[in-house]
């Protein structure tokens, strides 16, 4: 889109072309029709050169014209003096007649220039709002608005749009397009605050030669635009109101924009909200059952101590050890969790033998393990894995946990270590009732448990599987449950292998 | 032998619990609530009171971090420590072993726990002066550190020579955990603190030759993210 120009010094040679063959034709009719017919042509020629004019140029070529006219055709030839009264009236009447054609062509011109100019805003404002027609966020044409206000008043815009309304404009993360300068930055930011506009025509600074406009939506300014020197010429037209309108969009869309990122906020919040308390929820609730039961046989021991036989004394000081090291297993495994979301969580890692972790782990469950149901076996010669150590026995050791809490206490529960050709694979496998394939998934979300008799009879939190899931995530690892061909389940979690290191020389 | 046992731990209920738990053991308790507290029982023990055998000291005290105290009685004199910790900062745990620390134990744990690694601290008194263990025999292993030598139901079985300093590094400290930034040191050479997968080359060989079930290791254990350990001896000279 470009702004017409009134007049350039190029469009002039169509007038000059059309006097050329107008004087041409005067002179070739010359002697061959009355002066009258010589001075209609003079007239049209006048008429149709004031096209391309600007109004004090025709003027004053209808002034030259009809002077020549007088000097060549009307007699006394070759000079200025006019011999008959009706000659006189005559080119009076001309120069009349044309300076009126002129000035109504002109005036014609004028008016069609600004009907093109007025449709060229109305497209630019038409494009500027489909632009800013549901783009994430308007910040990011700031650019687009720059340049176009650039081109629209032709004065190098620069804009100021803070991060949030209300937040001050030398907030860092406010957003800052082109202002060169210290004064120019304070001319937006009081823009900004005032939220009008400052600057010539605006009854603010009106000796300032920039003007300043804002970016206004519901009487706030939620950002602002300076464009330096467009200065008086842009009072009283109608230049300014247009770049207000296409700055009022934008201030409509950055308003939009901050209520949609609010309610967001909201949103975000209360489900935040939600899911902290169903959390706290959950695990208060895991944590009153085996509470209850270190309860009631410490209080046990305390009051009925006298009527206890030996062996009730044992098993109840054996269920309080037992519930209490569920507790800390459930608290190690829910710290362990919400270490493992958090932002920047930092994994220890070195080389580690799969041979030595399983090792490790059998280690640990036969220490609880009293039937020593666990089988362990471990591929010769498998690659190092690059991992921390602590977290994949935590992960091993959950899944061995709830292996041996789901199956018979019979049946065998075995952790395997083999490589496969995406990777190294640990496996702990059980003879238990299995997984239905529909909580395949779900089975791995923190807190949630199946609602089958089996697992509603043995105590857990549903956080042991949740947890070994962030640990194989962390680890770049995938974590899956399978079915296995004669019943039970198999949790197989693959780990990536890196290149591995020097051996010892 | 009464044993006197230093016991720092700031936390009221648990610092009974484990008080009373050793005296039943018939150790006598110097019980402190602080590092002020534990100061004080230590300098009175070094004027003449009875002296400190064995320190069990919590980390995170109230007036101050376990740890510079540690550092500051290892300093002085070579009473054996055991930290208790919540567990959650290995990386702490690694240093204060490397420190001078003789074993760990994380909360919570078992009474049980706590005086086994008491007993193996104390056997390991004074060893860090007098030469190392000789000979450790569990079941039908036997292992001869003066005489080179490894036998296994009766028969000899032939180490290299790194796989015997690694093992013997280990039966110097045995039931104790053994780093792996000390096992490096003193196997390796200052050079190899980082080369951990040495490590689990050679104690893979050594399970290979030593365990009936290398993958179920009953004799030496891995302490994930720490180091190794090998079971207490039936008979360490």
């Amino acid at each position: 889109m470009k702004t017409p120009q009134p007049s350039s010094p190029l469009s002039h040679w169509p007038a000059a072309l059309v006097w050329f063959v107008g004087w041409a034709v005067l002179f070739a009719l010359d002697g061959r029709v009355d002066l009258a017919n010589q001075a209609l042509v003079l007239v049209a020629t006048a008429a149709v050169t004031a096209l391309w004019l600007p109004g004090w140029g025709s003027a004053l070529a209808a002034v030259a014209a009809v002077a020549g006219f007088n000097w060549a055709f009307v007699p006394p030839r070759y000079s200025f003096s006019v011999d008959l009264k009706q000659h006189a009236l005559m080119l009076v009447t001309m120069l009349v007649v044309v300076w009126t054609v002129a000035a109504l062509v002109t005036r014609q011109r004028h008016l069609a220039m600004l009907a093109d100019l007025q449709a060229q805003r109305e497209a630019r404002l038409r494009t500027w709002a489909d632009t800013l027609r549901d783009v994430p966020d308007p910040r990011a044409h700031a650019g687009a608005l720059q340049s176009m206000l650039t081109e629209a008043s032709g004065a190098p815009a620069a804009l100021l749009i803070p991060d949030r309304p209300g937040t001050a404009a030398d907030d860092p993360a406010a957003l800052l397009v082109g202002a060169r300068d210290a004064s120019q930055r304070a001319g937006l930011a009081l823009c900004l605050r005032e939220g009008r506009a400052l600057g010539p025509g605006s009854g603010r600074f009106e000796q300032q030669t920039d003007v300043y406009l804002p970016l206004r939506a519901r009487g706030h300014g939620l950002g602002a635009v300076v464009l330096p020197g467009l200065g008086r010429s842009a009072v009283g037209d109608t230049l300014v109101p247009h770049l207000q309108a296409l700055c009022d969009q934008m201030g409509e869309a950055l308003h939009r924009w901050h209520g949609e990122q609010e309610s967001q906020r909201l949103h975000d919040e209360a489900r935040d909200q939600a899911t902290r308390n169903a959390l706290l929820a959950a695990i208060a609730h895991d944590h009153r059952t085996p509470l209850a039961t270190i309860l009631g046989a410490a209080s046990s021991l305390i009051e009925q101590d006298g009527r206890l036989g030996d062996p009730q004394r044992r098993r109840l000081a054996q269920s309080i050890a037992d519930e209490a090291t569920r507790l800390a297993r459930l608290t190690n495994n829910t710290l362990q969790l919400a270490r493992l979301d958090a932002p920047g969580m930092q994994l220890r890692c070195d080389w580690e033998s799969a041979e030595e972790l399983v090792g490790a782990a059998l280690e640990r469950a036969r220490r609880r393990d009293v039937q020593q149901r666990l089988v362990a076996s471990v591929e010769a010669g498998l690659p190092l894995l690059w991992c921390d150590a602590t977290l994949l026995s935590q992960l091993l050791d959950n899944l061995v946990d709830n292996a041996l809490k789901y199956s018979p206490a019979d049946a065998p529960v075995t952790i395997s270590a083999c490589r496969t050709d995406k990777g190294l694979m640990l496996t702990v496998r059980d003879r238990g009732l299995g997984v239905p394939s529909a909580w395949h998934e779900r089975i791995f979300e923190p807190f949630w448990r199946g609602d089958r008799p089996a697992e509603a009879t043995q105590p857990g939190a549903g956080v042991g599987l949740a947890v070994c899931r962030a640990i194989a995530r962390v680890h770049g690892a995938v974590l899956r449950v399978r079915a296995r061909n004669q019943g039970g389940s198999a949790f197989e979690c693959l780990l990536p292998i890196h290149p591995q290191p020097e051996p010892p020389t | 032998m009464t044993v006197q046992v230093l016991l720092v731990e700031d936390d009221r209920e648990l610092r009974e619990t484990l008080r009373e738990a050793l005296v039943v053991e018939g150790h006598r308790v110097l019980a402190a609530a602080s590092l002020a507290d534990a100061r004080a029982l230590s300098e009175h023990a070094g004027r003449g009171g009875a002296d400190i055998d064995i320190v069990v000291l919590d980390l995170a005290l109230p007036d101050g971090d376990g740890e510079a105290w540690l550092s500051e009685c290892r300093r002085s004199r070579n009473t054996p420590t055991i930290v208790i910790s919540a567990g959650a900062d290995e990386r702490r745990k690694i240093r204060l072993l490397d420190a001078g620390a003789d074993d760990y134990l994380v909360k919570p744990f078992g009474i049980g726990e706590l005086l086994a690694r008491i007993r193996v601290a104390l056997r390991h008194r004074g060893r860090a002066l007098a030469p190392a263990v000789i000979r450790w025999r569990r079941g039908a292993l036997l292992v001869d550190v003066a005489a080179h030598r490894v036998n296994r139901d009766g028969h000899e079985v032939h180490l290299t020579p790194t796989e015997f300093a690694l093992l013997a590094r280990l039966v110097r400290s045995a039931g104790q955990v053994v780093t792996h930034r000390r096992l490096l040191t003193d196997v390796w050479g200052a050079d190899a603190v980082e080369q951990t997968q040495y490590l689990r080359l050679y104690m893979g060989q050594l399970r290979a030759k030593l365990e009936d079930e290398p993958a179920a290791p009953r004799t030496l254990l891995t302490e994930p993210g720490i180091g190794y350990r090998i079971v207490e001896g039936d008979e360490t000279d």
